[in-house]
């Protein structure tokens, strides 16, 4: 099979599932008990608002029905919800009071970002110690960075943030955290509050001169991504605060500590799941006959293993990318809950708390989009890198 | 029938075999452990997993407190007010209580010794009642507005430490006729101490803000987590493992049809999915299916079982029973149909199947009408003699049906003792329900919520699991010989293919209780798992979210419990890979 004809017959694949999503979230929206004309029409259902032809009162609550049409047969409602979903009409939040893809445009790129930095972190350092972990087999290092491995996927990710909370972020005025600057240890980034790290939100909201806090600085028309957007605001004000290597900076450090303690809560499964891979993958590669051949070259050890077991040890790592995505989207819902992080997570715990059915049907969409884009995307690589995987 | 002594010898060889099969799998297992106890983080796991299993077993033993359970609850509710009511961490003031005195004499509650006493406490009978309790010092006096008082203004009767005498200045002030409160160390061992020996703190984890025993609710926690985490494990390895040998033995379109259906699932994360799934389950109170159903679906396993039976004792020779045989054959179709009337039309009054029920209350005439429903639907089935003689079973229910040779009369009697005890204890347990439906799940909690959605969310993986083995111990020589002698799709699945694909099962089996109890732990957490006040780690940790950076304790110990718990199921999953799978051993 040629490289575009995988790349096509993935994509084939990708529709029947995301047709059997729809289905699904939709099914799931409809058996989820609660009537979203009487949550959107509130306390005010049993006004008249209007008249029929016939003189015949409408109340607020008909109205919402009809306005919602959900007097149709249920395949006519199916189809209508697949057809504004081509189109882009994904319905109105009842909570939000916003078109729901509005509601999640806002909400996505914040657990994207955070959701990349996580893995931009965890990868490296679980392929690293994961090699470390195989060279030394057996050794003390070994088993202890197996269990800690473990351990960290063992950690409940809420907890986890909620402790990295505890001793790492600000600490209020009673009780000052470990990084207070007086008491404190752990200074890693000392600050003008005190403290290393904030201990929600995304933004530094207690700057004393606009209303929000950096907030205020980024502009509706972004790209979403703050690390990003924070290099492109222009603004007078921001120019005249005080910084070393220019304001944007200033907002892009903000970002960047805000980020920090949910990716790292975020991230930590993923290391510990990585290292236990890449040791196992890097085992099976060093007991190859290529591996004992350079050996027997009289290559150094490092050079062995570096240049020639890793680069076959990476290549199943890949796959794992694609489900790490997942997982991290997943975990980011408890992350986002305890960092007060307004992202997909967060919308859609709220959406279902609220029963606000059209948004729980657009974030479970828009994730699945989002996990099924990066498998097939992960898978296409994977068949670029290995060109076995094309033949199956 | 035969003699009594028939079938002594066969009985004499299993007995042997069994024997012999024990030994085998007991030098199986002690070779298991060889190799399990090489590694010390496996060893670490089943310690932290037997010991987590144990303190859920004694949890009533260990626990200090324990949790109260309403007459509608099923499940262990945290609701009593406790005595400790303003609680800290680390210290007696486990033992402090706040009573409210009233300090206008003109009052009929008023009295000048007050007896010092616990809150309103519910007891086994479910009536409210108070203990009396010892005053060990006195702590602090407010008045109604919380301004502190001098302590000097009452005292602890000097014969009677349980009695606190009013000063005359504490009733004749108008203006705290609004009542006192008085905090008072009270002599809580007198309640607790028959865990720890004296002089110990009783409540060695502190108390939340509701004056639960921390220490007790997360004794108490164990018990619902491993709960949760096996009962959802092994429903999804049930479901897995059917759904996934079916796709990889098939193949093909059903194959395909089953993958497709799995990525759905794995499309969206299983954490949202789950949230939404407790969502759609909100106003589900319990679980039930139809009674027809439930009646129907043992006797259908019941004609199944006791088709040799059947086969072997309806005599050719004998001219009564095939006279009666030949009548009921007769009017099969019309017998069958009135049964299906009685069953179906459920909405035609009168022959409506609660209403058939429902003539008498008693529980036995519903048991004896469900009987006689069953000697109809018996007879039939026995009638259809072409059906039982051109029928045979291979596999496994040609072993079952072998194994209760009804001629044997000690079989004989086993089986058919054991078979009419079942059935009428599931006729008077299911007849004995209100209304058309059973109920399978008479509870539905949340917790049960939590473990259905979690059921939901998690067999996808076990089919895909289990799905590659098949694929691969498919093509494997063994196999195609079974096929080759004629062996049926059940036989090779169940006897051939799947005793040789349930090492890594068995190892996801033990990783998934640990990520089922990290699961139903989030899920509680938001608030979308157990109820409030259940003794649930994420709830617990949910609960002191509020507080977390004053009391950081509360939520420290249910997080360290979840994370021991989880660590040693990884731990023991990983111990067994090493032992059932020689290739990942390093």
């Amino acid at each position: 099979m040629k490289l575009h004809e995988f790349v096509v017959r993935r994509l084939l694949l990708l529709i029947p599932v995301m047709i059997g999503v729809a289905i699904f979230t939709f099914a799931i929206a409809h058996i989820i008990p609660g009537d979203p004309a009487a949550l959107q029409c509130g306390d005010k259902c049993g006004v008249i608002v209007d008249y029929t032809e016939d003189g015949d009162p409408i109340s607020a609550y008909e109205a919402s029905r009809i306005r919602l049409k959900m007097d149709d047969p249920v395949r006519v409602q199916f189809w209508r919800y697949i057809t504004d979903l081509a189109e882009g009409d994904w319905g109105e939040s009842l909570l939000y009071h916003r078109p729901v893809i509005d509601v999640v445009k806002d909400a996505a790129p914040i657990t994207l970002e955070m959701s990349f930095l996580a893995l931009f972190i965890a990868y490296p350092l679980g392929i690293m110690m994961g090699i470390i972990s195989a060279v030394r087999q057996d050794r003390m290092f070994d088993h202890v960075s197996r269990f800690f491995a473990i351990a960290f996927v063992s950690l409940p990710i809420f907890w986890f943030a909620m402790m990295l909370q505890l001793f790492l972020a600000t600490g209020s005025v009673d009780t000052p955290g470990i990084c207070d600057p007086v008491t404190g240890w752990l200074p890693l980034i000392p600050d003008t509050e005190g403290g290393c790290f904030p201990i929600y939100g995304r933004h530094d909201t207690s700057f004393t001169y606009p209303v929000d806090g950096y907030a205020w600085y980024y502009p509706a028309g972004g790209t979403g991504f703050h690390l990003v957007d924070s290099w492109f605001v222009t603004d007078e004000k921001l120019a005249t605060l005080p910084s070393e290597w220019g304001s944007n900076w200033l907002l892009f450090k903000d970002t960047l500590k805000h980020l920090a303690l949910p990716c790292a809560a975020l991230g930590i499964a993923s290391a510990g799941s990585l290292l236990r891979y890449m040791r196992s993958s890097l085992l099976e590669v060093l007991h190859e006959d290529y591996v004992r051949t350079a050996r027997a070259k009289g290559l150094s050890e490092i050079r062995v293993v570096i240049v020639h077991a890793c680069r076959n040890a990476l290549v199943p790592i890949v796959t794992i990318l694609g489900f790490s995505i997942g997982g991290a989207i997943g975990g980011a819902v408890l992350t986002e809950t305890v960092f007060a992080i307004n992202g997909m997570g967060r919308v859609a715990v709220t959406s279902i708390q609220y029963l606000d059915f059209a948004v729980i049907m657009g974030v479970t969409l828009i994730t699945s989009v989002i996990f099924l884009l990066s498998n097939l995307i992960v898978d296409i690589t994977y068949a670029i890198i290995d060109p076995r995987v094309r033949l199956e | 029938m035969r003699g009594w002594d028939e079938g002594k010898g066969e009985r004499d060889e299993s007995r042997r075999r069994l024997r012999e099969a024990l030994s085998q799998s007991k030098s199986d297992l002690s070779r298991s452990w060889k190799i399990y106890r090489r590694s010390l983080l496996a060893i670490l796991g089943l310690f932290m997993v037997v010991s987590v299993s144990l303190v859920a077993i004694f949890a009533d033993d260990i626990a200090v407190e324990h949790p109260y359970r309403n007459l509608q609850d099923t499940e262990d509710k945290w609701s009593i007010d406790y005595e400790p009511r303003k609680a800290r961490p680390f210290s007696e003031e486990c033992d402090w209580h706040e009573q409210k005195i009233t300090t206008n004499p003109n009052s009929p509650l008023f009295s000048e010794i007050v007896v010092a006493e616990s809150d309103d406490k519910v007891g086994d009978d479910n009536r409210y009642y108070r203990d009396t309790l010892t005053v060990i010092r006195l702590i602090k006096l407010d008045d109604s507005l919380g301004y502190d008082l001098n302590l000097s203004l009452l005292s602890i009767d000097p014969s009677n430490s349980s009695l606190l005498v009013l000063s005359p200045e504490l009733y004749g002030n108008e203006s705290l006729y609004g009542g006192v409160w008085l905090t008072y160390e009270f002599d809580n061992e007198e309640m607790h101490h028959w865990w720890l020996p004296d002089g110990h703190d009783v409540c060695i984890f502190g108390t939340n803000d509701q004056g639960h025993d921390l220490f007790s609710k997360v004794v108490y926690g164990a018990r619902v987590s491993l709960k949760i985490g096996i009962t959802v494990a092994t429903l999804t390895v049930i479901i897995g493992t059917i759904v996934g040998s079916i796709s990889g033995y098939f193949g093909g379109r059903v194959d395909e049809f089953i993958m497709r259906i799995c990525d759905i699932f794995f499309a969206v994360p299983g954490l949202i999915l789950a949230m939404a799934f407790v969502a759609a389950m909100n106003q589900i109170t319990s679980l039930t299916i139809p009674v027809w159903l439930g009646i129907l679906f043992p006797i259908f396993v019941l004609a199944a079982f006791s088709n040799s039976y059947l086969n072997s004792t309806v005599p050719d020779d004998d001219q009564i029973s095939d006279q009666a045989m030949s009548l009921i054959m007769q009017y099969r179709g019309h017998l069958l149909a009135l049964v299906g009337f009685f069953f179906f039309v459920g909405l035609i009054p009168g022959a409506a199947w609660s209403d058939f029920f429902g003539i008498s209350e008693g529980r036995s005439w519903r048991a004896f009408a469900a009987l006689g429903i069953i000697a109809v639907l018996g007879a039939i089935v026995l009638a259809d003699r072409r059906f039982f003689l051109n029928t045979s079973f291979e596999g496994g229910l040609g072993r079952i049906r072998d194994s209760f040779d009804w001629t044997n009369p000690w079989r004989y009697l086993t089986f058919r003792t054991l078979a009419v005890f079942v059935s009428l204890a599931l006729l008077f347990s299911f007849s004995g329900n209100e209304g058309e439906e059973m109920v399978l799940i008479k509870d539905f909690d949340r917790l049960w919520k939590v473990q259905a959605a979690l059921i939901f969310t998690g067999w996808p993986g076990y089919a895909r699991l289990i799905r590659g083995q098949v694929l691969y111990v498919k093509e494997m020589t063994f196999v195609e010989a079974a096929r080759s002698v004629g062996a049926r799709p059940g036989r090779i699945m169940f006897r051939h293919i799947l005793p040789n694909a349930w090492a890594p099962l068995l190892v996801a089996f033990t990783l998934d209780i640990g990520g089922t109890i990290l699961s139903a732990s989030g899920l509680s957490f938001l608030g979308l798992g157990a109820d409030s006040y259940t003794a649930e780690w994420g709830l617990m940790i949910s609960e002191s979210r509020r507080y977390f950076l004053l009391y950081p304790h509360l939520m420290l110990y249910p997080g360290l419990a979840i994370a021991v718990t989880v660590l040693g199921f990884n731990l023991l999953g990983d111990g067994i890979r090493d032992v059932v799978d020689p290739k990942n051993r390093r």
